[in-house]
């Protein structure tokens, strides 16, 4: 009896097959991961470096504050992204499958770019108020000045 | 075909990967340090948090292979949490209490 026309059997439905990859490139996913944890004891030092060690603005109360605490809380989003995506290459690597993109690098770039952007207006807008300030106070001396000395002498 | 452990193509990745647990318990203790100057408190509770990736870093360099466990992994991700939390706290309370003293005093 020949095999001609018999089908072979479906492969049951459920999870793809596993196996574990080669040490090499689990080795590689690791050190990522570990450079992305860096990356955000990096953030966290500097957005606490802005805050506790930056001279305050000028007329903008919260501005080492606005400029710091995102870097913070980037830090922190950044190492449960890293863990996440470590899982999910690590996944994909058993099961055979393309490596997922990672979203870590654009959320890295955006915020960087958005709290460079915002860190740049409140100097501007620090140094905008200074200039106010010191051109009002100058005009009051103006203006004041030689009949307040004047009632000193 | 899969290296083995001894595999001079294996040892390299490994070393590199020593290295780089060795750089990021380095980043834990600088930036414990750097916090005890702002808030002596919250800068050695950082340090003290730095202890169980120094002794991860150590763990996996004796392991043949240097593969950490996905407990070792989480643990790092867990505590750089804790690092942002900490600093979130310093930030939000200024410069925090200076012993441990006012801290259980209050400031």
């Amino acid at each position: 009896m020949t095999d001609v026309g018999h089908q072979p059997d479906p492969e049951p439905a459920g999870p793809p097959a596993e196996s574990e990859p080669d040490p090499r490139f689990t080795l590689a996913n690791e050190r990522t991961f570990l450079a992305w944890n860096r990356t955000a004891l990096a953030l966290i030092a500097a957005g606490l470096g802005i805050i506790q060690l930056l001279p305050p603005f000028h007329g903008v109360p919260f501005g080492r504050h606005a400029v710091g605490l995102p870097l913070i809380v980037l830090g922190a989003v950044i190492a449960v992204a890293a863990y996440w995506e470590l899982n999910r290459n690590q996944t994909a690597m058993r099961r055979g499958d393309p490596l997922p993109r990672s979203v870590v690098p654009r959320l890295l770039s955006a915020t960087i770019a958005a709290v460079a952007a915002l860190a740049a207006a409140i100097v501007l807008l620090s140094v905008a108020r200074k200039r106010a300030a010191d051109s009002r106070q100058g005009g009051e001396l103006a203006t004041v000045g030689p009949s307040a000395l004047g009632a000193s002498q | 075909m899969r290296p083995e452990p001894d595999d001079p193509d294996i040892v390299d990745p490994a070393s590199r990967t020593r290295l780089a647990w060795s750089r990021t318990a380095i980043a834990f203790a600088a930036i414990g340090a750097a916090m005890l100057k702002s808030s002596p408190v919250a800068g050695l509770i950082v340090l003290g948090l730095t202890v169980p990736v120094w002794a991860t870093a150590r763990r996996t360099s004796d392991r043949s292979g240097a593969i950490a466990t996905v407990r070792d992994l989480r643990l790092v991700t867990v505590t750089v949490v804790l690092i942002a939390a900490a600093a979130l706290a310093v930030a939000f309370l200024g410069h925090g209490p200076g012993t441990l003293g006012e801290l259980l005093h209050g400031h």
